[in-house]
């Protein structure tokens, strides 16, 4: 008796949280600043920010095989190398192996994700982008899923309290459909970006703005400005970007209330049917197998949009048959990504004598200028475009004429300039796009798997027309030649923006959160993860992620305090 | 999550090779296919006042690749089409390729990338437009030929982006 009491204290907290990427991270640095006692769960291996780093420095020569994975090794991460672009000798250790981490495509869908400490905030792209009044209204405008409990003035001062933190680059433009940010100085166009600029302005009377981006242009808290190598994604040694393991993680170490564990697999959240509260969650260690509970009077789920889904959808009691919290059946449902790979290129002579110096770990952005004021298009919302200009360099030279000496000479001056651009587009929530677990299909710790049921519905594929031609008739517009348009059609997942399947609303009846981010029917579990999302918008999304969770830390901590949770 | 990358390439992310300068000592290729490998990849980019193909490791860059990154189908192409290509040589200059001299392997070697670039359909795989590519990223991608013949900064440090060309000299080679 004695034993179990003091293995309960020993596993006692103020507060869980379930997860350590870009909002986990966050969660635990609010809460842990407050002064609560916080445990935070990882549910694989531990990055410790630099030393963890093993690609970091390697110049292109010291990669094998061009940097690419042998077709042996490819196997392992066929789903989570359908990008093109993220897995590669250089980067491997951030992605899952699929063989280990099974799950089932009822349709196509494309889950890419890494199981470490800082998850995917390492790997991410770093676009930083707030989403506007419009955006929060739009639902109950258009009559669409559920009206957010929330509107942009809530949020606002939350955005601006993270941005000061995590440090966004970019230009303040004034624009009603993109509020400013907190902004550390802009990075520069190139020539031919400007040139673009000018055009799209006088002609189409559209903007294009440098992108927002979480690159530091000037130093930070100990950590140092962007070098302009373009090799975030094996981790920075400057700490020029973002991430948990930069950022959240170390603030939240420095208050010593933060406890993480990693190798941590959360399988539920303990409900406690007398009192109606959480009281803790059941981890499977993956090392040892064991099961172990851990108990807090609050838990934040910040697993990511996918694996909060799995483990609420796993914590099934008397209560809640059908996953913690979900009164509503809407837990699971709703499911969005943005969707993109659509969009046009093309060539530009002209600038032949003008270059450039670094390698911008950014491009350009041109906010959303369809449907602001009215639905005047057969779809509704709209797409903002993610694009970059750059001149041609050697590879182009594979087709010249030129071999030998000549070529060698050939190569030395750059080619053509070049600007290519995509769109990002909204996705709207909808019931039938949902995931499930299949409780049969289990994996080697158990858990039930995740099941994807989702697909672009005929909103999102006549916008993904104008996503294609509106570009094109841009560069042609601006003088471009050998223009190509290109809808590479993948599947939902592709914009690693998953999203929506706990969505918050006002009514516990048609939604699983309310607008403090809470359970609607368990006071004490919050989920700031893309999870909450109830509509998408069109930018990228972890700035919001990361806005909504210092709020809910904030709101958690004074509720703790009035002895409300 | 980031999103696209629009790089001139038709590679995709481009990154490295691991030529070492050590003496290759083939795995894959036969003799006449290894022969003919550092004969081709040395008249695409020969020595000049830089080093050339063969110095920089290309001949084992190029087999490695075949060897461990292409899929069984690839690799049987492109071995066929290694051996199809000296076949075509012999037929039509009565030597294989590594037995000609500098200036007709120059000459045999220019001609074919004119036919590949002018007279194949587009579309299809073409065997010397495959291995002229693996040649450049293989030599391109060395230490060599990233920083001698194209400019590399490890640490540039910051984005100008419209400055005049001769200040950097070179094309980046990244």
């Amino acid at each position: 008796m004695n034993i179990n009491i003091k293995a309960q204290n020993s596993n006692t907290y103020d507060a869980i949280v379930v997860g350590t990427g870009i909002s986990g991270g966050w969660a635990a640095k609010e809460l842990a600043e407050k002064g609560l006692k916080t445990l935070v769960l990882e549910r694989g291996r531990d990055v410790k920010h630099v030393e963890d780093y093993p690609t970091m420095l390697k110049d292109p020569w010291e990669l094998p095989n061009n940097d690419q994975l042998s077709a042996e090794e490819l196997k392992l991460y066929e789903k989570q190398s359908r990008t093109g672009y993220t897995v590669r000798e250089s980067t491997k250790h951030w992605w899952v192996k699929d063989p280990n981490q099974p799950y089932r495509e009822e349709k196509p869908f494309n889950w890419m994700r890494g199981y470490h400490v800082g998850g995917r905030s390492i790997m991410w792209g770093r676009q930083s982008y707030r989403l506007s009044p419009m955006d929060f209204e739009a639902n109950a405008k258009d009559g669409i899923g559920v009206d957010w409990p929330i509107r942009y003035s809530d949020l606002e001062d939350w955005y601006s309290y993270v941005e000061r933190f995590a440090g966004i680059s970019g230009q303040a433009e004034g624009l009603p459909q993109l509020p400013d940010s907190v902004f550390q100085p802009p990075m520069e166009l190139n020539c031919l970006e400007e040139h673009f600029k000018e055009s799209i302005k006088n002609r189409f009377d559209r903007m294009l703005t440098i992108g927002r981006v979480a690159n530091l242009t000037e130093p930070k808290d100990g950590r140092g400005m962007c070098m302009h190598r373009n090799l975030c994604i094996r981790g920075c040694p400057y700490g020029g970007y973002f991430s948990s393991n930069a950022s959240t993680l170390p603030a939240a170490a420095s208050t010593g209330n933060m406890t993480l564990r990693p190798h941590s697999i959360v399988n539920r959240v303990i409900y406690d049917e007398n009192s109606g509260r959480a009281t803790g969650v059941e981890v499977i260690d993956s090392e040892t197998g064991e099961m172990i509970e851990f108990y807090s009077k609050i838990i934040f789920l910040n697993a990511s949009t996918v694996n909060t889904t799995l483990i609420m959808l796993n914590s099934r009691s008397n209560r809640f048959p059908n996953g913690l919290g979900n009164d509503s059946g809407e837990l699971g449902h709703n499911l969005m990504d943005h969707h993109l790979s659509v969009g046009a290129s093309g060539q530009y002579d002209g600038f032949e004598d003008k270059y450039y110096w670094g390698r911008r770990p950014n491009g350009f952005y041109i906010p959303r200028y369809r449907n602001l004021n009215a639905n005047n298009r057969d779809y509704i919302r709209g797409f903002g475009y993610q694009g970059g200009g750059s001149r041609q360099n050697w590879v182009a030279a594979v087709r010249e004429l030129a071999i030998g000496k000549q070529l060698k000479e050939f190569v030395q001056t750059p080619g053509t300039w070049t600007l290519g651009m995509g769109g990002f587009g909204e996705m709207l929530p909808d019931h039938s796009n949902r995931l499930y677990l299949d409780f049969d299909k289990t994996d080697k710790w158990g858990q039930p798997t995740v099941v994807f049921d989702c697909e672009l519905k005929e909103n999102e594929l006549l916008m993904r027309k104008d996503m294609m031609e509106d570009a094109a008739e841009m560069l042609e517009a601006a003088g471009f030649k050998n223009i190509n348009t290109y809808d590479s059609q993948p599947p939902p997942g592709h914009g690693i923006h998953e999203m929506g399947t706990a969505r918050m609303g006002r009514d516990p009846k048609t939604s699983v959160l309310n607008g403090w981010n809470q359970i609607h029917s368990v006071k004490n579990v919050f989920v700031t993860d893309g999870a909450c999302m109830t509509s998408s918008a069109c930018q990228n999304p972890s700035l919001t992620y990361m806005a909504l969770t210092a709020r809910a830390a904030n709101y958690a901590s004074e509720e703790l305090k009035k002895g409300n949770l | 999550m980031g999103g696209v990358i629009f790089a001139p390439s038709i590679f995709g992310v481009l990154s490295g090779c691991t030529a070492t300068g050590d003496p290759w000592k083939p795995v894959l290729f036969n003799q006449s296919q290894a022969d003919l490998t550092k004969a081709l990849s040395e008249t695409i980019i020969p020595e000049t006042d830089t080093a050339g193909a063969i110095e920089v490791g290309v001949p084992g860059f190029i087999e490695k690749m075949v060897n461990e990154v292409y899929t069984e189908d690839q690799r049987l192409v492109f071995l066929e089409g290694l051996d199809s290509f000296n076949s075509a040589c012999i037929e039509a200059t009565g030597n294989s390729f590594a037995d000609l001299t500098s200036e007709e392997q120059f000459e045999y070697a220019f001609e074919m990338n004119r036919i590949a670039l002018t007279e194949q359909p587009t579309g299809l795989p073409d065997f010397f437009l495959l291995f002229k590519e693996l040649t450049m990223v293989g030599y391109f991608t060395s230490e060599v030929g990233a920083t001698q013949v194209l400019r590399y900064e490890p640490v540039p440090g910051y984005y100008d982006g419209c400055m005049p060309f001769e200040e950097v000299g070179r094309t980046w080679a990244t």
